[in-house]
C-alpha cells in the first residue's frame, strides 16, 4: 500500500499552515499522526482510520454537536412531529397514514409550531454545519488546494478533470443547500464528506456505510468481474469499497463534480486504494459499449431529472457487457414507498428548502418500467443492499 | 466561489443559488433566524466545554497545557464516550422541551397559524408515494 504521506518528505509549507492554524510557527502533531507529512498534507490532528480528522479541535467539536444535534432532530423531534400530526388528522377525523397531496398535508399540520419547528430545527442545522466547514476550507484555501495539487497527478488510481464539460443545468442546483453544490466550489469534495459524516450521525466515518453496499453487490452470474463502475461516486467511498471488494477489477467512480472527484482521487490515494475517477456525466459516460461488469450507484437516482434517469439508464445498458449487472440503489427502488401524512410533509420541505429539486418527481419514476425499457432483464426482488431493507431491485443486460 | 486571491485552478461551474434563506417556517423570518442562532450558540458552548474537558485532562497527564497541546488533542475511546453522554444530555437538557412544545396550547382543527414556506416551482397537485428519507438518503 502506497500512502502520500509517505510519497513526500516534511516539509517547512505544511509546518507553516499548522502553526498558522494555531497561532503559531511550530508545527504539532496529533497522537495518531505519521511524523512524515508530505509536502502539502494538511492533517494537523491526524487520522482515526481512514478519517482525516477535522484539522482543528474547535471545528471538530462543533461537528461533534452537529452530530448530537442531528440526532436529537432526528429522533426527538421527529416522532414528536410525527405523534403531532397524528393527532391533528385524527381529530380533524382523517386517517395519518391516508395518502395526500403535499399541498392538503400543508394545509393540515403546516401551521403547528411542532411540526414547522422540526422542519427548520433540521434544517438550520444543515445551514451550520455547511457554513462551519465552508469557513475552514475557504479561510485556508490555498494550502487545500495546494493539497489537492499534490495528488492530481500522483497514484495509485488516476484523475481526470474535464473542466471544459457541458454540465447540464438541472445538476448545478445546490444539493442539501450545500454552498456552491457538487460543481460550483473548488472545495465540494471536502464539504461534502465531512458535511455528510454528521448527516450519518458518526456512522459512517470509516466508510461502513459504504463498505455495506460494495459487500452486498451483485454479482454476473458467471462470476466474471474485470470492470466495475461507480456512477455519482462523489468523495469516492462506494469506488474505494469496490475495489477492496474486487481487488483484481479496475474500478472507475464518475461524478459530474470536478471538485467531486479531485478529492476522491486525493483521498484514494491518501488511503492507498487504486480507483480511477473521472469528472463525467452518467448519462454520457464516454466508456466503450460492453465495458464494466458491473454498474452501480448510490443515492443518486433521486438527484437527477426523469429524463436524465432514462439517459442514464440507456448509457449504462450500452456500457455494461452481456450478462453485466446494473445495481441502482436509492430510496424505494426495491421496497415498497411508505405514505402517510408525516411522510408526506418531510418530503415536501426536504424536497423544497433542503436542495432537493428532483426528488419528488423520483418519488413517482418506475424504475422497473425505465429499466426494462432501457434493455435490461428486472428482477425486482434482487438481493438488499443493506441491513434492513428487504430487496433491491436488480438490472441484467441480456446475453 | 473560486478563492479570488488565488490564481490556482478550482475545476468549479457556474451554479444555481438556493433561497432557502428565505425560509419562513416559524411565522415570522426573525423567529426562524433565532432558532438557527440558538443552535448555532449551542454548537459554541459546547465545543468551548469540550475544551474546557481536554484541558482539565491534559492538566491531570501533564500537568500542563499549551495551546498546541489542546488543538494537538485526540480524546481516548473512554474519553470520548464520557464526552458524548455530556453532550447528549446537554443537548437534551437545551432543546428538549421544545420537542414538547404546545402539546396543550396547539389548535387541534390544524388552522394554518404559520407560514412554513413560499410556494415553490417544484409544488404539484399529486400525491407522492415516497419514505420520509431525510435529505441524503438517511
Ligand atoms: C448524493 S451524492 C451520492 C454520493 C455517493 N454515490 C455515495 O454513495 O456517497 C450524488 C452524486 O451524484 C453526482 N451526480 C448526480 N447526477 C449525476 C450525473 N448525471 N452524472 C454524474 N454525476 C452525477 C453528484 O454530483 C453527486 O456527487
Amino acid at each position: 500500500m502506497m500512502n502520500r504521506r509517505t510519497l513526500f518528505g516534511a516539509s517547512a509549507a505544511t509546518a507553516s499552515f499548522v502553526g498558522a492554524l494555531f497561532g503559531s510557527k511550530k508545527a504539532s502533531t496529533a497522537t495518531t499522526t505519521s511524523s512524515k507529512f508530505s509536502s502539502a498534507d494538511v492533517e494537523p490532528r491526524g487520522s482515526k482510520g481512514r478519517l482525516e480528522r477535522l484539522p482543528r479541535q474547535h471545528l471538530e467539536a462543533q461537528h461533534d454537536f452537529i452530530t448530537g444535534f442531528r440526532v436529537f432532530a432526528n429522533r426527538d423531534m421527529t416522532s414528536a412531529a410525527r405523534r403531532r400530526i397524528a393527532k391533528i388528522m385524527r381529530a380533524k377525523g382523517i386517517d395519518p397514514t391516508k395518502r395526500l397531496s403535499y399541498k392538503e398535508v400543508l394545509g393540515h399540520v403546516g401551521g403547528d409550531p411542532l411540526v414547522a419547528a422540526s422542519a427548520r430545527m433540521w434544517l438550520s442545522a444543515q445551514q451550520i454545519n455547511w457554513k462551519t466547514l465552508y469557513d475552514e476550507f475557504h479561510g485556508n484555501a490555498n494550502a487545500y488546494l495546494a493539497e489537492m495539487e499534490a495528488t492530481d497527478n500522483a497514484g495509485p488510481g488516476t484523475l481526470e478533470l474535464n473542466p471544459d464539460m457541458y454540465i447540464p443545468e438541472y445538476l448545478t442546483h445546490e444539493i442539501h443547500i450545500q454552498p456552491g453544490g457538487y460543481v460550483g466550489d473548488e472545495f465540494a469534495g471536502h464539504i461534502y464528506h465531512y458535511g455528510t459524516n454528521n448527516f450519518f450521525e458518526g456512522r459512517n466515518d470509516q466508510d461502513e456505510l459504504h463498505i455495506g453496499l460494495a459487500t452486498a453487490m451483485p454479482e454476473p452470474e458467471d462470476g466474471k468481474v474485470v470492470r466495475v463502475l461507480d456512477q455519482g461516486c462523489s468523495c469516492g467511498q462506494l469506488s474505494v469499497a469496490l475495489k477492496e471488494r474486487f481487488p483484481d477489477a479496475e474500478v472507475w467512480g464518475i461524478d459530474v463534480g470536478g471538485p467531486m472527484v479531485r478529492y476522491a482521487h486525493m483521498r484514494a490515494v491518501d488511503i492507498g486504494i487504486d480507483v480511477n475517477f473521472a469528472q463525467r456525466l452518467a448519462e454520457d459516460s464516454k466508456f466503450p459499449d460492453n465495458h464494466f461488469d458491473i454498474a452501480t450507484n448510490n443515492i443518486m437516482f433521486h438527484e437527477v431529472t426523469t429524463e436524465a434517469a432514462h439517459e442514464i439508464l440507456a448509457e449504462s445498458f450500452r456500457v455494461l457487457r452481456p450478462g453485466g449487472v446494473y445495481y441502482p440503489i436509492d430510496f424505494y427502488t426495491g421496497n415498497p414507498a411508505p405514505k402517510g401524512v408525516f411522510s408526506t410533509f418531510r418530503q415536501w420541505w426536504d424536497s423544497r428548502w433542503n436542495g432537493e429539486p428532483w426528488r419528488l418527481d423520483y418519488a413517482k419514476f418506475d424504475m422497473a418500467a425505465a429499466m426494462r425499457k432501457a434493455g435490461f432483464i428486472v428482477n425486482e426482488n434482487g438481493p438488499p443492499s443493506r441491513r434492513g431493507a428487504r430487496r433491491n431491485i436488480l438490472g441484467t443486460k441480456p446475453t | 466561489m473560486a478563492d479570488s486571491n488565488s490564481k490556482r485552478k478550482s475545476y468549479t461551474a457556474d451554479f444555481i443559488k438556493s433561497d432557502t434563506d428565505e425560509a419562513v417556517f416559524l411565522g415570522n423570518p426573525l423567529m426562524d433566524d433565532m432558532m438557527t442562532s440558538i443552535i448555532a450558540l449551542g454548537a459554541e458552548v459546547w465545543a468551548n466545554r469540550r475544551r474546557t474537558r481536554i484541558i482539565e485532562l491534559l492538566m491531570e497527564k501533564e500537568g500542563a497545557v499549551t495551546r498546541e497541546m489542546i488543538e494537538a488533542y485526540v480524546p481516548t475511546e473512554d474519553e470520548e464516550a464520557e464526552m458524548r453522554d455530556e453532550r447528549d444530555a446537554f443537548i437534551q437538557l437545551t432543546y428538549g422541551h421544545i420537542a414538547r412544545t404546545g402539546e396543550d396550547q396547539t389548535a387541534l382543527d390544524g388552522s394554518a397559524k404559520t407560514n412554513p414556506g413560499k410556494a415553490s416551482a417544484n409544488e404539484t397537485d399529486d400525491d407522492m408515494t415516497g419514505d420520509a428519507g431525510m435529505g441524503m438518503g438517511g
